[in-house]
């Protein structure tokens, strides 16, 4: 008999997941554990969510009454503390909750890394919306923000806390930060931006911290500064204790295979705490990733077939400093680039090309040039770099060929 | 307004693009993306995306449906029904009608 499914964890992953699952037509239980106070989207906690120009409500990953419509059982504010081998997930307030099935969306924390001087509750990670109020809260005009590592959400912040008008300091010892992601060329571009916009940026390693009264002293290389407030954005540690504890085979993630599955029958992962070992991979850590494989863990529930073929290429965007930047596929393998329009001139777009065949894009302001992408690498089509260099041709013409 | 709202000449909405018909002239609470699908035929939804600020007139269309610019979410063009996050609310339809190659919209009241 069906006991049921418990997802643990609320985010772009775990809603998904039980969304599928009525989509699909699964009719037994379906609840959903997360500690946090409701279920919220995450990208916009570096950008608008920061800025304070969109509200809890508009982060919301469903309205409130989807989960009654929908025959959810949400349970907020609430940890999973054990997967129960007899098929049941207790909550840390004591509550057993049957499953059949446990979806593992447990997601990751941002990585923290053992620095001396760390423990200061005014250096902050961005990971959940009260992360999120917490650093607002110190984020007012004038202040000096120093922001650990110049990945999408370190590069995010520092164009918001910017904007906010904060002094902002943002260091990594890359010296062009996300070039695989971006390819070489736009990614020293973007990186540059901030430089551009006033930030001061450093190549460097953060070594550690001093604090006092009046704010936080950060050894930066060979040399010291003072901030009020201190972000570490040095990428995430997916959350595998309760996978751990269960005796599931992870790596840095939870090992699932094609189906979405670990290494226990009845218990399914996805998103950042999912560690694919198939051909179904994604993007790691990518919004859109979560949102697929949360389709697939759906469909191998309700024992449907699984999408057959290649996955999608795996599409992210971030926005800084004005600029709305995607990616498609993957811009480091490809053999040679070809620009469309003017680079550093948006919008403009980058196509990496391995033979004919497209790779990976990157579009800044340029969204339709990477849907077109998009497209030109999931049909397989043969492009001709001349005309992707060519602004007077519409892209969607090169996809009928 | 029997006659609809003259937006345009259908040669002048290339296939898969879209145009922008402002509130004012459309006398709606938001702006309308006019949009032409790549069979040809003509849609009409509100202009804003229900998830986020963006235009859906910059959308990419194609076969049946209108791909947000931002995050993209998809909308229906027939129905306006929303087939995937971010977005969880549908998109508001409106009537368009193609006579001796011109577009005319009738706007929803809203």
């Amino acid at each position: 008999m069906d006991r049921g499914v418990v997802v643990v964890g609320a985010g772009i992953g775990g809603i998904s997941a039980a969304a599928s699952l009525r989509a699909r037509g699964y009719d037994g239980e379906v609840t959903v554990v997360d500690a946090g106070d409701f279920p919220h989207d995450r990208p916009p906690l570096s950008k608008a969510y920061l800025a304070g120009k969109t509200g809890a409500a508009d982060i919301a990953l469903q309205p409130e009454h989807w989960y009654d419509d929908n025959r959810i059982n949400l349970r907020c504010q609430r940890r999973a503390t054990a997967l129960r081998c007899e098929g049941a997930v207790e909550l840390d307030d004591g509550t057993m909750i049957a499953a059949s099935r446990v979806v593992l969306a447990t997601g990751a924390t941002a990585a923290r890394p053992i620095l001396p001087g760390i423990e200061d509750d005014r250096i902050h990670g961005l990971r959940t919306a009260t992360d999120a109020d917490r650093l607002a809260a110190a984020l007012v005009p004038g202040a000096r923000l120093l922001i650990v590592g110049a990945g999408l959400i370190g590069a995010e912040v520092a164009s918001t806390a910017t904007d906010i008008g904060c002094a902002v300091t943002l260091v990594d010892p890359t010296e062009i930060p996300l070039s695989q992601a971006f390819g070489a060329d736009v990614a020293d571009w973007l990186h540059g931006l901030a430089a551009r916009r006033g930030v001061d940026v450093h190549t460097a390693a953060v070594r550690g911290f001093t604090s006092s009264r009046e704010g936080i002293t950060a050894t930066i290389g060979e040399t010291s500064a003072d901030f009020d407030a201190v972000l570490m954005a040095v990428g995430m540690r997916a959350d595998t204790a309760l996978a751990a504890a269960a005796g599931l085979r992870l790596d840095r993630g939870v090992l699932v295979d094609d189906a979405m599955v670990s290494s226990n029958s009845a218990i399914l992962a996805v998103g950042d705490v999912a560690s694919p070992t198939g051909a179904f991979t994604g993007g790691r850590g990518h919004w859109e990733t979560a949102r697929l494989q949360a389709d697939r863990v759906a469909a191998t529930i309700v024992g449907q077939p699984l999408q057959a073929g290649a996955p999608p290429p795996p599409w992210f965007w971030t926005d800084r400093f004005g600029l709305h930047v995607e990616v498609v596929g993957e811009m480091s393998s490809g053999e040679s680039v070809v620009v469309r329009g003017t680079f550093g001139e948006p919008p403009f777009a980058a196509f990496a090309l391995r033979g004919d065949k497209l790779v990976g894009a990157v579009g800044v302001d340029d969204t339709k040039a990477v849907r077109a992408a998009r497209r030109m690498i999931e049909r397989d089509v043969s492009v001709d770099a001349e005309a992707l260099r060519d602004i007077s041709i519409d892209l969607r013409t090169l996809l009928s060929r | 307004m029997i006659d609809g709202i003259h937006v345009a000449a259908l040669e002048d909405i290339p296939v898969g693009e879209g145009i922008t018909i402002d509130r004012d002239r459309a006398g709606t609470a938001d702006d309308i993306a006019v949009l032409r699908d790549d069979d040809g035929s003509v849609w009409a939804l509100n202009d804003t995306c229900t998830h986020a600020d963006a235009s859906l007139a910059e959308g990419w269309v194609e076969d049946g449906y209108v791909e947000c610019p931002l995050h993209s979410s998809k909308f229906c063009l027939k129905t306006g029904a929303v087939q995937g996050m971010p977005a969880t609310r549908d998109a508001i339809t409106h009537r368009v009608e193609v006579r001796d190659g011109n577009v005319y919209l009738y706007p929803r009241s809203s």
